[in-house]
């Protein structure tokens, strides 16, 4: 088994972490570095922590548990005008990647009002993009409570985070928090970053039931391995996005354009297959410039190997 | 500021009487601000946002907000109320171009070919500047959604009344009645 971890430090001697995490056969997920500091999300197995945790601590860092690692969670708010942003939005997607999750921020363009929201099957479909998503509504029960009937043809699982605790709409949604709705200042008090580490918690234990249902029916190939196989391909070595591939718990976003890359990507060689056959690649609904990757599982391929046959 | 709410539910209530607050500090007006009373009917939907201000906004020149002084070759300009500063740098600039304008501290500016008395009675900020300022809080603090907006104005009480979609006559009858509990007219 393969664990997530993160070490958080400084960027001396931070090649002997490097090394070490390449000889046990670990893959780094995400590497930040700003300034002297450095953190580093990685996965290795199970069986090595201990010695890539003394690693970590001789050369100066720390290393914590990041449960939400090798996720790509959407925050979404009604719309992303100065009534609901930043506050809340940005202090729960400030948690979530504190816990180890790339975030992304999203407002919908008609969210706003009780009787007018709205949210489009295009929206849907860049929400359905994500690992999970969290919906932020405001301070008033009925207010919610209507606006809780748009979650329900959302795919992906939602955590839905709202001033009262509304009654009647546990089924548009896999988890509720109440407590937090529209803010003006940050939340940076006890009990409100409480809230928002309980926020972070109910994402994790979401999670973890869409994990084990991924384990019954395991991936083909980990996304890891399919990041660690595309590492060197010059457009993404190069690209200067941020985070250039992001895992998903069943697959990539990969941030270049998909009309360009579509027919490497398809021909890429996986355990002896093509990616194109393991794999479904599609452009990212948000635009042309990322693109899709979602690994088919281990039956699904054999099926099709079968029908073939 | 002392603020009065009434609502169908009790924790949009005590949230919005928290927000008011923070957003009418956050924008430099709760010190304008007398007394405010928010009705809350979410279900319906409306919301009554009224407040009374200390005193009506008026026009206010350099000479109210800055100490003036005639010196060789221009006038000298020591701001003393600080929230007017970027107003009066503008005001001045216009006038006599950023040239003329020497900017010595934070508070204390030169205006070469510059006469006293012209600028002492030029208007750095108007009452009715105030008052659309003070509009755009009140509807930052509404609800988002709550589009279809009646401001009911006279005197020292503003009161807004708003609905999502059709602004019913008894929804207007009842913004009138907390405008006038405020002190405001019947006949606006």
């Amino acid at each position: 088994m393969f664990e997530v971890m993160m070490y958080d430090g400084g960027i001396y001697r931070s090649e002997e972490l490097f090394e070490i995490i390449e000889d046990v056969g670990g893959v780094v997920l995400q590497k930040n570095r700003s300034s002297q500091m450095l953190s580093v999300v990685m996965s290795i197995p199970e069986e090595d922590r201990e010695a890539v945790s003394k690693v970590c601590t001789d050369i100066g860092g720390v290393v914590k548990s990041v449960p939400l690692a090798g996720t790509e969670i959407a925050v979404v708010g009604p719309t992303l005008g100065r009534h609901h942003m930043p506050h809340p939005i940005c202090d729960i997607a400030e948690e979530l990647r504190r816990y180890g999750s790339i975030t992304v921020v999203m407002g919908l363009a008609r969210g706003r009002g009780k009787a007018t929201a709205q949210m489009s099957a295009e929206e849907r479909a860049i929400v359905d993009e994500y690992d999970a998503a969290i919906f932020v509504m405001g301070n008033f029960k009925t207010c919610v409570e209507s606006k809780a009937e748009l979650l329900r043809d959302v795919h992906v699982p939602v955590v839905l985070v709202s001033g009262p605790q509304p009654e009647g709409v546990d089924d548009t949604c896999e988890a509720i928090v109440s407590g937090v709705g529209r803010k003006a200042s940050r939340m940076r008090t006890p009990p409100e970053r409480d809230k928002l580490e309980e926020i972070a918690d109910t994402m994790e234990a979401v999670l973890r039931d869409k994990k084990a249902s991924l384990e019954e029916d395991p991936l083909f190939v980990h996304p890891a391995e399919v990041k660690q196989i595309l590492e060197n391909y010059e457009p993404i070595n190069m690209c200067l996005r941020p985070a250039p591939m992001v895992l998903h718990l069943d697959g990539l976003r990969i941030k270049i354009p998909y009309s360009e890359h579509r027919e490497y990507l398809e021909n890429v060689d996986v355990y002896g297959r093509r990616l194109g056959d393991v794999a479904y690649i599609s452009p990212s609904r948000i635009d042309d410039s990322s693109i899709i990757i979602r690994i088919k599982t281990r039956s699904q391929v054999a099926d099709e190997d079968r029908l073939r046959a | 500021m002392e603020i009065e709410v009434y609502g169908d539910e009790e924790y949009g209530n005590g949230i919005y009487t928290k927000l008011f607050d923070e957003i009418m500090s956050d924008l430099n007006k709760a010190y304008l601000i007398d007394r405010v009373k928010l009705v809350l009917k979410p279900s319906t939907p409306l919301f009554v946002f009224s407040i009374v201000l200390k005193a009506e906004p008026g026009s206010k020149t350099i000479a109210d907000v800055a100490n003036v002084r005639e010196e060789a070759g221009g006038v000298h300009v020591t701001i003393t109320q600080e929230r007017y500063a970027p107003d009066i740098l503008s005001a001045l600039w216009a006038r006599y171009g950023r040239g003329n304008v020497v900017q010595q501290t934070r508070f204390d500016l030169d205006v070469t070919n510059a006469k006293l008395g012209e600028m002492s009675e030029m208007v750095v900020s108007s009452g009715e500047e105030d008052k659309k300022e003070i509009m755009g809080a009140i509807w930052r603090t509404m609800p988002e959604g709550i589009k279809n907006r009646r401001t009911l104005m006279d005197g020292n009480t503003i009161t807004v009344v708003a609905t999502e979609e059709i602004l019913t006559k008894e929804m207007l009858d009842e913004g009138r009645q907390v405008h006038v509990s405020m002190g405001g007219s019947a006949d606006v």
